[in-house]
């Protein structure tokens, strides 16, 4: 790029002076066989008289000049976009070695030629040259291989920071699962490539909330989103309701429907939203949604104008969305458009190697939601661990049971000593609850309430599968109170929502840290 | 085919005369030469753009396939076809040197069939290059005596770094003769020239001043020239006429160089070969080794042979069927002398 004010200079004193356009032909070890020379409207004259210093200098380089202006050379989208077509219409050849000059230009362009060397749109290195003391010579060069592997310290650098992101994913937790860490691996890579949408895949209680959540937290640190996180089910939706949750609608566009709402599309506006149990949509959303991630817009209920919101997709499921293609339940284009990146999460039976970086983590999440911590004794360790990774631990509900299962020995512990005999209580208490017909529908409530569970009506059942989940991704039993009795609280009918949950939970013989582990 | 010769540039002086002189006398042989660890004992070893420029000048004029011709290349080779004498214009950035180039083509040159007119674009004045005048006064009018019929004119000043300077070599052919150089004979006059391209004139003052106080000359001794080029320059020239020839010393001034440390790193140059007594300086003594071996015989006194002098010996000896000894004398002086051998030397076979 012509440097307006570096490459300045008129009269034989511009030899005294560092020009880097020029310069960087004066190298006795760099010879530039031609220059692809960026000149705004304003520079022409600079140019010419640049283009002859040059051949002066450097008989060998042949210099090509491009006009290419800017209305804002300071504008990210326009500099970037600029350049981007710029380089898209050159020809670039293996027989070719390349330079991008970036020591010119305002700061946004060389980020800019630094990011589309990164990305491979300019098959080459950087270059920058600098001043040496004095301007005796040329000055400094300086070649650099972004392409990681021959650059040392930006690598190591860069793996370390790849380290950390995974152990995000991965909430901390260093498993030993090779499949599951190559998984984690890769999302860490799409996450922070692409923003196509993401498949997860997996059983119940394998952990797709977390690792959606995990995922959204690590793109928001990395300033790769800066809008909210927004999940729902889908299993939880039907009729205008579904549409309005999604979508939003506007006041009175349904029976019920008293003010205006936003819907979690729009919720999402810069950032992601986790649409668990896709596959649960009905086939009306199924199309608003389709567009929605096409087109980033669509049609609030009883709107008559269109919402944009760039948000970020994560759906999940449990169920074979193929299968719901050929079912005629699934729509087969919004898969295509969702299953781009599909990771199916192994549940816990698949992954017995991670049991045991897994029980030390539960172990510490207890320590620290109740201010204490449990220990296993040895042999009540061992016991367990072998149960866990056995065949007769079946697992079903995943990392829920086994969270579960942690929180009732830990809670159990006799002065914080986890014996041979909790351990054996607790594997009893799993089998009896496997043994029993799944509440799939309910996997929550099976968990927390074990042989239980199958004494509750439906209509109580489907009440408290909503307020474990509330509980589970709730801090505090406060703050499931404030989300599962928000509408009173807005009426100002209920000041302690806190005692309201807790009485509701003891009816089930729970409290909070039980009903939150599963 | 014929064999190639093979020359280490790790071996005795691994600089870019090795390059020049394999050039040069590939294209008069016709040998094929490949070079390996070109300039090898560098900080940054591999051709530079000046030795790059060599050797695409010596590819003009012999109509070459050249491998390995790109900077940093620490191998190349190079099969020269068919002299090309004529019209020849090489353009060359300011890091080379157009008196670098002209010593690559010069011999082949000289010996072919036609007469050849040679434009070399770029620097004229550089530091740690034979400067116009010393081609001018000392180089040409010595092997003029050894039967080389050339001319050569400085069209424009070319200094570091704007360059743009012209040097124009008239040449034709040549039959080269064997000469000897033993004394330095008479003293003819000394001169001290000081040129300034758009600096400040007080520059060429000072350089005079200071060298002529140094060497003890008369102020009358001194001119100071302004030239016309493209850009800053300075350049400080002494000359001290023998008998037996010139020998010219120079200085260029660079950016933050003083003027007095410019003038006092030629003076002590020149005080050395006057010390010496001897009649070819040093720089000289690089640049006769090659006619005199086309020549097939002579002898020049000198003061001691450098390495880069006795590493070019060895280089000339790989392509024609001749010897140079080194001899000290009882007075210290170095008796250098050319004689054919007879043998082939390898790269003939």
């Amino acid at each position: 790029m012509l440097g307006s004010t570096l490459d300045k200079g008129a009269g034989p004193r511009r030899w005294n002076r560092w020009r880097p356009t020029v310069d960087l032909h004066r190298h006795d070890d760099l010879l530039v066989d031609r220059l692809e020379l960026i000149v705004p409207r304003q520079g022409q004259r600079l140019a010419a008289a640049v283009v002859q210093d040059i051949a002066s200098v450097s008989p060998e380089t042949t210099v090509r000049t491009h006009r290419l202006d800017f209305e804002d050379p300071w504008d990210f989208e326009e500099v970037y976009t600029g350049l981007l077509d710029f380089v898209r219409g050159l020809t670039f050849r293996d027989s070719e070695d390349y330079l991008v000059h970036i020591s010119t230009g305002t700061h946004v362009m060389q980020i800019c030629w630094f990011l589309l060397t990164e990305a491979r749109f300019v098959p080459g290195r950087i270059l920058q040259t600098s001043p040496e003391a004095g301007n005796a010579g040329p000055g400094h060069v300086r070649i650099i291989d972004l392409d990681l592997s021959s650059y040392g310290a930006i690598r190591s650098r860069f793996e370390a920071q790849h380290r950390e992101d995974v152990s995000f994913l991965k909430r901390g937790i260093e498993t030993r699962n090779l499949r599951f860490n190559a998984l984690i691996d890769q999302i860490e890579t799409v996450a922070m490539r692409s923003r196509a949408p993401m498949l997860l895949t997996g059983p119940t209680g394998a952990g797709k909330t977390q690792l959606a959540r995990r995922i959204y937290g690590l793109l928001r640190d990395r300033g790769r989103v800066h809008g909210r996180f927004v999940e729902v089910n889908c299993a939880t939706l039907r009729g205008d309701q579904a549409m309005s949750t999604l979508f939003g609608h506007k006041r009175g566009a349904f029976t019920g429907a008293v003010r205006d709402r936003a819907g979690v599309l729009a919720e999402a506006d810069g950032g992601v939203v986790f649409l668990d149990e896709v596959g649960e949509l009905g086939l009306d959303e199924q199309a608003m949604l389709l567009r929605a991630i096409e087109d980033r817009r669509f049609m609030p209920l009883g709107s008559d104008a269109e919402v944009h919101s760039d948000f970020g997709l994560i759906a999940g499921t449990n169920r074979d969305l193929r299968a719901c293609v050929a079912q005629g339940t699934f729509r087969e284009d919004l898969l295509a458009r969702i299953d781009l990146w599909t990771f199916e999460l192994p549940g816990l039976a698949q992954r017995p190697e991670d049991v045991e970086p897994n029980l030390e983590f539960e172990l510490d999440r207890f320590a620290a939601a109740h201010g204490r911590r449990a220990s296993f004794t040895r042999t009540a360790r061992t016991r367990f661990l072998d149960f866990a990774a056995s065949a007769r631990a079946r697992w079903p509900g995943n990392f829920r049971d086994f969270a579960g299962a942690l929180t009732r020995m830990a809670t159990l512990a006799p002065k914080g000593r986890i014996t041979p005999a909790v351990v054996r209580e607790e594997v009893e208490r799993l089998e009896q609850r496997w043994g029993r017909a799944e509440h799939a529908e309910f996997p929550r409530v099976a968990s927390a309430l074990g042989a239980a569970a199958a004494d509750l009506d439906r209509f109580d059942a489907a009440q408290l599968e909503e307020v474990l989940r509330v509980c589970a991704e709730a801090p505090s039993l406060s703050a499931a109170g404030r989300v599962l009795f928000a509408a009173s609280r807005a009426r100002r009918r209920s000041v302690n929502d806190a005692d309201r949950l807790r009485k509701y939970l003891a009816k089930f013989d729970l409290d909070f840290a039980t009903a939150s582990a599963v | 085919m014929t064999t190639p010769v093979e020359i280490d540039g790790s071996e005795g002086e691994g600089g870019g005369q090795i390059l020049r002189t394999s050039l040069a006398l590939s294209v008069i042989t016709g040998v094929p030469v490949r070079l390996r660890n070109v300039r090898a004992k560098r900080a940054k070893p591999g051709l530079r753009r000046q030795h790059l420029a060599a050797v695409r000048a010596a590819a003009v004029v012999s109509g070459a396939k050249v491998h390995g011709d790109a900077v940093g290349s620490t191998s190349v080779r190079f099969e020269p076809a068919a002299l090309v004498s004529g019209h020849h214009t090489f353009a060359i950035g300011t890091a080379g040197s157009t008196t670098l180039v002209l010593q690559t083509v010069l011999w082949p040159l000289l010996l072919a069939e036609g007469p050849s007119e040679i434009l070399i674009e770029g620097g004229t004045h550089n530091p740690m290059a034979p400067t116009f005048e010393f081609l001018e006064r000392t180089f040409l009018p010595q092997v003029r005596r050894l039967g080389v019929d050339a001319d050569l004119v400085l069209e424009r000043h070319g200094f570091y770094p704007a360059g743009g300077g012209r040097l124009r070599a008239s040449l034709r052919p040549s039959r080269l003769r064997p000469f000897t150089w033993s004394d330095r004979g008479e003293a003819r006059g000394v001169d001290a020239r000081a040129l300034v391209s758009n600096l400040p004139p007080g520059i060429a003052k000072r350089e005079l001043g200071t060298s002529l106080a140094a060497l003890g000359w008369p102020r009358q001794a001194g001119t100071s020239l302004r030239v016309e080029s493209g850009g800053p320059g300075n350049a400080l020239v002494l000359a001290a006429s023998f008998e037996s020839g010139c020998t010219v010393v120079s200085s260029i001034g660079s950016k933050g160089r003083r003027a007095e440390d410019v003038a006092r790193d030629a003076a002590r140059e020149m005080q050395c070969f006057l010390d010496q007594g001897a009649p070819i300086d040093e720089h000289l003594a690089d640049q006769l080794l090659i006619p005199m071996a086309l020549a097939r015989g002579g002898a020049f006194v000198t003061a001691a042979p450098s390495l880069h002098t006795r590493t070019n010996a060895s280089v000339i000896a790989r392509f024609l069927s001749v010897q140079t000894s080194f001899t000290q004398r009882e007075d210290g002086l170095w008796h250098v002398e050319v004689t054919e051998t007879g043998a082939a030397p390898p790269g003939d076979r």
